[in-house]
């Protein structure tokens, strides 16, 4: 069994916390992604599962076997560094051989599986070209087939694609995603890039400094954030949050914005569980779900800023604590003073003191 | 271009946040690297050049201190490479090289194997690390002659070697050490591992410390032990470090003389005549400096092949 | 007048022809982005323009003079590193007015273009802080500051900010664009991410081995492009490329998933962005072939579907999260005005 029970882990180095108290059940043959901004713990944690590291607390399980005191040579996990970690003064068959090399694997069998891994990760015609000269992009697949060709229950990546030039990236995203389907392993994969772990995931464990905020499928944590944090952090760009108030109008209950005016009605069922809030919230919605409106139907706002990325338009709307940016293909002119709304079903409402999400009754 | 005007455009380059070299093409700054280093190269030169000249046009003569003549004069006595065939024929000259060569098969691999575990057991942390660092390092800072001393004066009879060796076995040892000519070889031999492993410990301690520490973690991970990591990493990422040392020591090695001379002078008879107790007791007692200028060259021949060798596989690590 | 421009430049580097035959315009107070995968020449043109490297063939000319044999001080260039290379033992002030204090221009001259460059750059209120106790953004303002406290007359970015994590990069660049705007300075950035110069250039060169393959807005270059290799370049997911068969005036590709009416005579590969793919679940008076769903991938404001016909693989982008499922079967339609053809060579061919 290879799923991975993490259970009240803490790691401390000196004063610094770097992970409070983390718990989550990664399931067997599951592609989890542990995703968060530097300093987040998400290297920590992945350290500490394959053993890098010594938790200060908390217990390790990889399905009911407790990992404690089993060094990382013993826990038959891959491992593929930021860095890669690449063998610079061996060849790349030799890279790939390692592991099996240091098992005692019969040549003939070592040969044969060097054979398959470089053939499936189109490393053939350079297996016998010397590590330390080759390109970022070929080193990565060479990291990755040195791991796999262990055949590994547990497969861990730090941030892989990091240093990969961003066309590659997208291509070995692919790949990764059907690597993992084709051997069924369980994948924990670290990145600081939201639409890595959006693409790649079977569900997203998001962190912000040593504690989890959420642990869900990409969509639960893109449709339904637990808290500000996870809020603004999925989504390209993240959700728009404004400041303000419950206000009972005759329509129903809005949020008053202050200068930027009152939002349109809440949902029934959000309303009702706003009305006894009484404190200040934060109004959420996501730019994708931003449409223009016609005036006195929401808020209106100068555009400050357009950014055409191809597909996608984003319009800057406001400035500074009001800024808000949505995502639609109109035409629309620099200065030019707008009115968008979001879709109704969209509207999210946070509390401002904690930032927790309050959800709909 | 002169000298300063370089140097105002490298400044006003950097001082934009520029990058350095700006402004100045390769074959100005060669220029001035050239004359910026003349008064070193005219040092060298004098140091080095002329008098290993010297040494050759000596070398083809029978010049002594004793000929009367001046050694600019020495062409009159001229003597047609007779001092190399001399050589040739020299046993007492070819039993120290060979008494030179196996003081240096014996001491340079226990330094490097000695100083190699030291260096490994320096990389983890102990109690007491910092105050064993300045214990190991304090041989290399004794003056060899003094060392010398030290070691003749441990090796008496009487002295604190037998004592110790009394004390190990249970029964009175009273080993002549000095005055035996195998056991004389062994104690000189001794001395010179005592006294230089810690420079092989601190050159290899510099090596292993280079180790890049991720790719031994990546062979942990992949199920190395210890002793696998050691031969398929850490050693191969070495390679260029160990012929560096391999090479220092070899060459140093060759010449030794300070302490061997102190403690036995070459003695018993000859027993640990080296190549350089040879030279220098021919050139203070035989004072035939001409034959004397051939051996040193002949020496340095050798010793030429092996530094060459070793700045041609660091020239490859380099590149690797 | 602060044009930037390179006639026919070519440098070589022994048998590597970095910069090939290169030649274009940064007009005064332009946003203009270098972009192209590594090794494209990016970086060496950056170099050849603030004089690190001379052209081997070919002029480079500052505000409209040739300034080949000009070095690097005399050039009013300006470089922002990736790294900011800040003085830490100074404070921000003191980093800003360096270049000005290593020039002996006189203390009221520095004093008033300090000033005027720090409020440019909101960087006033934190002048007397080090670059220790300043926020990434804070410490890139200053950095530009320093750069542009000798007035250059444009200053250079080689790739700033790839080094940040994803979400601080899309902030950056809006950032960075915004302050370029208010400065009204010539701004030549070089980068390899494609959303990244689509988002902050006015205009773009798109670099490949050497040699600019089309140099234009990023809007242009998105719908307009030269080639296959430039239409890949830009746009994520990546534009569909097919090969086809002319069926009389038509074009099908994808085992006739994807048939045009009107294709030009000479046109071997077809490409359509993800975005101009219509997908709707498959019903029988749908048109054409029916298509099987590969792969959905759901990203939340959009979902990527993988679609299988025949032996090509296409991608859609859709939006929202709409209800399509893997296995099932699809109608694909796109829009006839919006797709692209292309040539033997790779070359883009008009309609």
């Amino acid at each position: 069994m290879s799923s991975i029970h993490l259970q009240n882990l803490v790691k401390k180095f000196g004063e610094f916390t770097a992970l409070k108290t983390m718990d989550l059940v990664i399931e067997d043959g599951e592609f989890m992604a542990l995703l968060g901004p530097s300093g987040c713990g998400k290297s920590t944690t992945m350290n500490m599962i394959a053993g890098i590291e010594e938790p200060t607390s908390g217990r390790i399980l990889f399905g009911d076997r407790d990992m404690a005191g089993v060094p990382m040579g013993g826990r038959g996990v891959g491992f593929v560094f930021q860095n890669y970690a690449i063998f610079t003064h061996m060849t790349v068959r030799q890279n790939l051989a390692y592991g099996l090399r240091m098992r005692g694997l019969a040549k003939s069998e070592i040969e044969r599986k060097v054979s398959a891994i470089a053939e499936l990760l189109q490393l053939s015609p350079l297996l016998d070209r010397k590590a330390d000269r080759l390109s970022v992009n070929i080193l990565q697949r060479v990291a990755i087939g040195r791991s796999a060709i262990m055949e590994p229950a547990i497969f861990l990546l730090d941030e892989p694609l990091s240093n990969v030039d961003a066309a590659f990236r997208a291509v070995m995203r692919t790949e990764l995603k059907h690597l993992q389907r084709q051997f069924r392993q369980t994948m924990v994969y670290v990145t600081h890039d939201q639409l890595e772990a959006m693409t790649m995931a079977d569900r997203i464990a998001v962190m912000d400094h040593g504690v989890l905020q959420q642990v869900g499928t990409p969509l639960e944590v893109y449709n339904h954030p637990a808290n500000v944090f996870v809020a603004r952090f999925i989504g390209a760009p993240g959700m728009n949050l404004l400041k303000g108030r419950p206000a009972e109008r005759d329509r129903g209950l809005v949020i008053d914005l202050g200068r930027l005016g009152a939002t349109q009605p809440l949902p029934p069922a959000l309303a009702a569980s706003l009305r006894n809030h009484g404190r200040e919230v934060l109004y959420g919605f996501r730019p994708e779900q931003t449409l223009l409106s016609a005036e006195g139907r929401g808020l209106r706002m100068p555009v400050d800023f357009v950014e055409r990325i191809g597909a996608r338009t984003i319009v800057h709307l406001g400035r500074d604590e009001t800024a808000v940016k949505a995502v639609f293909e109109n035409d629309v002119k620099l200065g030019e003073a707008v009115t968008v709304s979001p879709a109704e079903a969209s509207v999210r409402i946070f509390d401002a003191a904690t930032g927790t999400a309050i959800r709909a009754e | 271009m002169n000298a300063t005007a370089i140097m105002k455009h490298r400044d006003a380059a950097v001082s934009d946040g520029e990058n350095t070299a700006a402004g100045v093409t390769d074959a100005e700054a060669a220029r001035l690297g050239f004359r910026l280093t003349l008064p070193a190269q005219i040092l060298v030169l004098f140091i080095s050049a002329f008098p290993l000249l010297m040494q050759l046009y000596i070398s083809l003569t029978d010049w002594s201190p004793l000929s009367g003549i001046g050694w600019w004069s020495a062409w009159e006595l001229w003597n047609n490479f007779a001092n190399y065939t001399d050589l040739a024929a020299d046993g007492r000259f070819w039993s120290a090289l060979g008494r030179t060569a196996i003081v240096m098969l014996v001491c340079v691999p226990a330094e490097f194997l000695l100083g190699l575990a030291l260096a490994t057991l320096f990389m983890d942390e102990f109690p007491g690390k910092r105050f064993f660092y300045s214990v190991m390092l304090m041989p290399m800072m004794v003056v060899p002659a003094v060392a010398g001393y030290m070691f003749f004066m441990l090796f008496q009879s009487g002295g604190p070697v037998n004592d110790l060796l009394s004390s190990l076995t249970g029964f009175p040892v009273t080993v002549a050490w000095l005055s035996d000519p195998t056991l004389a070889l062994v104690a000189v031999m001794i001395a010179d591992i005592w006294q230089w492993t810690p420079l092989m410990f601190l050159i290899l301690l510099a090596g292993l410390v280079g180790v890049p520490e991720d790719q031994i973690k990546a062979a942990t991970l992949l199920g190395a032990n210890a002793w696998q990591r050691f031969t398929t990493i850490v050693l191969p990422k070495m390679k260029t470090i160990i012929v560096i040392a391999l090479a220092i020591r070899v060459i140093e090695n060759f010449k030794i003389f300070d302490t061997l001379y102190i403690m036995t002078g070459g003695g018993p008879g000859v027993a640990t005549e080296t190549i350089s107790v040879y030279i220098y007791k021919v050139t203070t007692q035989d004072l035939i400096w001409g034959y004397v200028a051939a051996i040193a060259l002949a020496i340095l021949v050798v010793l030429s092949v092996v530094a060459v060798l070793a700045m041609k596989r660091m020239a490859q690590g380099r590149e690797a | 007048m602060a044009e930037i421009a390179f006639r026919n430049v070519t440098k070589r580097y022994g048998d590597l022809v970095a910069v090939d035959d290169v030649s274009f315009t940064v007009e005064d107070n332009e946003f203009f982005c270098f972009f192209g995968p590594p090794l494209s020449g990016k970086s060496t043109i950056l170099r050849l323009i603030l004089g690190l490297e001379t052209p081997d063939r070919g002029e480079v000319l500052i505000g409209g003079k040739p300034v080949n044999d000009v070095s690097p001080a005399g050039r009013n260039v300006a470089m922002v590193f990736q790294n900011l290379a800040l003085f830490p033992h100074m404070t921000a002030a003191e980093n800003v007015r360096f270049p000005l204090v290593e020039r002996r221009v006189p203390a009221p001259e520095i004093g008033r273009r300090l000033a005027e460059v720090s409020e440019k750059l909101h960087i006033g209120h934190i002048l007397h802080k080090p670059p220790a106790q300043l926020s990434g953004g804070e410490r890139q303002r200053v950095a530009i500051a320093r750069a542009l406290v000798r007035d250059p007359a444009a200053y250079l970015m080689d790739d700033p900010i790839s080094a940040l994590d994803a979400r601080l990069r899309e902030e950056t660049r809006v950032e960075l664009k915004r302050i370029q705007r208010d400065l009204g300075k010539t701004l030549i950035y070089v980068t390899h991410d494609q959303e990244e110069a689509m988002s902050v250039a006015d205009r773009m060169a798109i670099l490949e081995g050497g040699g600019i393959r089309q140099i234009g807005t990023p809007v242009e270059i998105y719908d307009r492009p030269a080639s296959a290799y430039v239409a890949r370049l830009l746009g994520s997911p990546t534009m569909n490329i097919l090969p086809g068969t002319h069926a009389g005036s038509a074009f099908e590709a994808a085992d006739g998933a994807i048939r045009v009416a009107d294709a030009p005579a000479g046109a071997m590969e077809i490409g359509v962005r993800p975005e101009n793919l219509r997908v709707e679940p498959w019903t029988e008076d749908k048109q054409g072939r029916p298509v099987k769903v590969f792969e959905v991938e759901p990203l939340g404001g959009y979902t990527v579907v993988t679609l299988e016909s025949g032996q090509s693989r296409l991608r859609a982008l859709m939006r929202g999260q709409p209800d399509i499922r893997t296995e099932t079967m699809v109608a694909l339609s796109c829009d006839p005005a919006r797709v692209h053809f292309f040539g033997q060579s790779g070359g883009a061919l008009g309609r």
